[in-house]
């Protein structure tokens, strides 16, 4: 058993980036990126507001991971995921009867879930469910 | 820089599992290769610098490495040596680094070496290693919390290359069995036997759409070359190797920056400024040595360096195009499919492999040459954002 550690340096960084999802949005070139930043990674600009991305989205693609990181139960199924606010976000499925559940192109929304454990403590963040069709 | 340079010996070791080595052995022994090669001899205090590819320091436990662990292998602590990491393409950048050395005017020869010990820790261990790099912990993306992993960041364009351009997982299979069938030529390479189509579908998945024989080896391993001033070529070797361009492109270092997950244009921008350097199209190269640490991986290499239209390699893989004796061999070596990807070691062992070829040193394996030029070429890192590519010809 891991002796927890006090603190985690990580929930520092994660609040408001994971939790409220504020990413940046680039005036001049409108490159959407998360978590927050202060230079544009794509065109240089210091022009950038906050931007506050969509929790749902479209599957851009996938995987399934049959040898993942430690403190994982393979399979796992990252995604990336092109959000409705415009932006990108890599996460990984959660609640999937199977793996072949997921497409390119099928409907997502986050939820917020376990992600992994920082030293004993848990950490939390958001996964992509499936989004039953119309 | 383009012909300023020449280089008059390349050394490796055999890369395997080579648990009977250390770092300062492989290192050694890679050099004395390389010294050896040099066919008119060379003193070895003719060295003025060197730069030590080590990608992993402590990662994976071979302790942090620096300059001074390279000088001290070799016993040369007169010259000024420095360590260079930079992503899979760690070895392909060393090299170019010893070249700016040379063409900076600064020093006549230099040494370019890279070594990587991947495994003395168990496969998970080394590949959980090599796939997230420093970032797993530090990141401020959930992303890097969960880990990513070379093999899953692959995958994750394998699946775009199969939605967007048509791609099956038999066209990942066939650079396999294409690979795997020139290592059984080179007796550097770690896995020196055949794979079927089926074989390849039939192992294990390890990140779908990617089997266990989608992707290279770890493997331990060491490589080396000696450059120097290209007019004082000759008096080392009656077959200098000429450097015609040598690049590194960059892009963003997390993939969900990037818009297209079927191009990596850190291989784009690296291949587009060698060969504005050299002088020289695509179509004016003989064979080249590409980094296939994944089997999507070459396919996506080979039309992102510009030797085939995006979404055509693979039928032209199918045609044989790209076999040994096809009409533009890629990986005549074996590649990292047949020799693992050790990661500092892998670009200088490519280097070596082209060496040799443009020498018509390389027996079994050799290819043919038309124009008597080579290629290498490497790509990786966090997102597969930093490429390099290096030309080399027989003429100057
Ligand atoms: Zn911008």
């Amino acid at each position: 058993m891991t002796q927890p550690a006090p603190a985690s340096p990580v929930y520092w960084r994660f609040n408001p980036e994971v939790f409220r999802l504020i990413g940046i949005k680039c005036n001049d070139c409108g490159h959407i990126s998360y978590p927050r930043t202060k230079i544009c990674h794509e065109c240089g600009s210091l022009n950038l507001e906050e931007y506050k991305l969509a929790k749902k989205g479209t599957v851009h693609t996938y995987c399934v991971n049959w040898a993942p990181p430690p403190n994982f139960e393979p399979p796992i199924t990252p995604v990336i995921v092109d959000l409705e606010s415009g932006g990108r976000y890599q996460g990984l499925m959660t609640e999937t009867a199977t793996p072949e559940d997921v497409k390119v192109n099928s409907k997502v929304e986050m939820v917020l879930r376990k992600l992994t454990t920082d030293r004993g403590l848990n950490v939390y963040g958001y996964k992509f469910r499936l989004v039953e069709e119309d | 820089m383009r012909g300023k340079v020449a280089v008059i010996g390349v050394g490796m070791i055999k890369f395997g599992e080579l648990f009977d080595k250390s770092l300062e052995t492989m290192v050694q022994e890679a050099y004395l290769n390389c010294l050896n090669n040099v066919d008119k001899g060379i003193d070895p205090k003719e060295i003025k610098a060197a730069w030590f590819g080590q990608w992993s320091g402590g990662f994976i436990g071979q302790g942090a490495q620096s300059g001074q662990s390279l000088a001290s292998f070799i016993g040369n602590r007169d010259i000024p040596v420095t360590r260079l990491e930079n992503g899979c393409p760690t070895g392909g950048d060393t090299f170019r680094h010893a070249c700016l050395g040379v063409a900076s005017g600064l020093y006549d020869v230099v040494l370019a070496l890279g070594a990587e010990k991947m495994r003395d820790k168990p496969s998970a261990e080394s590949l959980g290693g090599a796939g997230s790099g420093g970032g797993a912990e530090t990141g401020s993306h959930p992303a890097w919390m969960m880990g990513q992993g070379g093999p899953a960041i692959q995958a994750l364009h394998a699946t775009r290359q199969m939605y967007e351009l048509g791609y099956t997982m038999e066209d990942f299979a066939r650079v396999a069995v294409k690979n795997h069938h020139n290592g059984t030529f080179c007796p550097y390479a770690h896995y020196q036997f055949e794979v079927t189509i089926e074989r390849v579908l039939g192992s294990y998945v390890v990140c779908w759409p990617l089997h266990l024989f989608d992707c290279c080896p770890q493997t331990d391993g060491a490589a080396a070359a000696i450059v120097c001033r290209a007019d004082l070529a000759k008096k080392y070797t009656d077959k200098p190797v000429y450097v015609l361009g040598s690049n590194v492109g960059t892009d963003h270092s997390q993939l969900w920056d990037r818009n297209s997950l079927v191009e990596q244009l850190s291989s784009v921008k690296a291949a587009r400024g060698a060969f504005e350097m050299a002088g020289i199209k695509p179509k004016d190269v003989d064979f080249g040595e590409l980094h296939d640490c994944f089997t999507n991986t070459e396919l996506m290499n080979i039309e992102d360096v510009g030797f085939a239209r995006k979404g055509e390699a693979a039928r032209m893989l199918k045609d044989g195009e790209f076999d040994m004796h096809g009409r533009l061999p890629i990986n005549p070596s074996g590649g990292l499919k047949s020799h693992g990807h050790p990661i500092a070691a892998t670009g200088l062992g490519q280097i070596f492999e082209v060496v040799t070829q443009l020498r018509e040193e390389a027996d079994k394996r050799q290819v043919k040459l038309k124009k008597g030029i080579g290629v290498q070429h490497n790509v990786g890192g966090p997102a597969f954002g930093v490429s390099v590519f290096n030309i080399l010809s027989r003429s100057q």
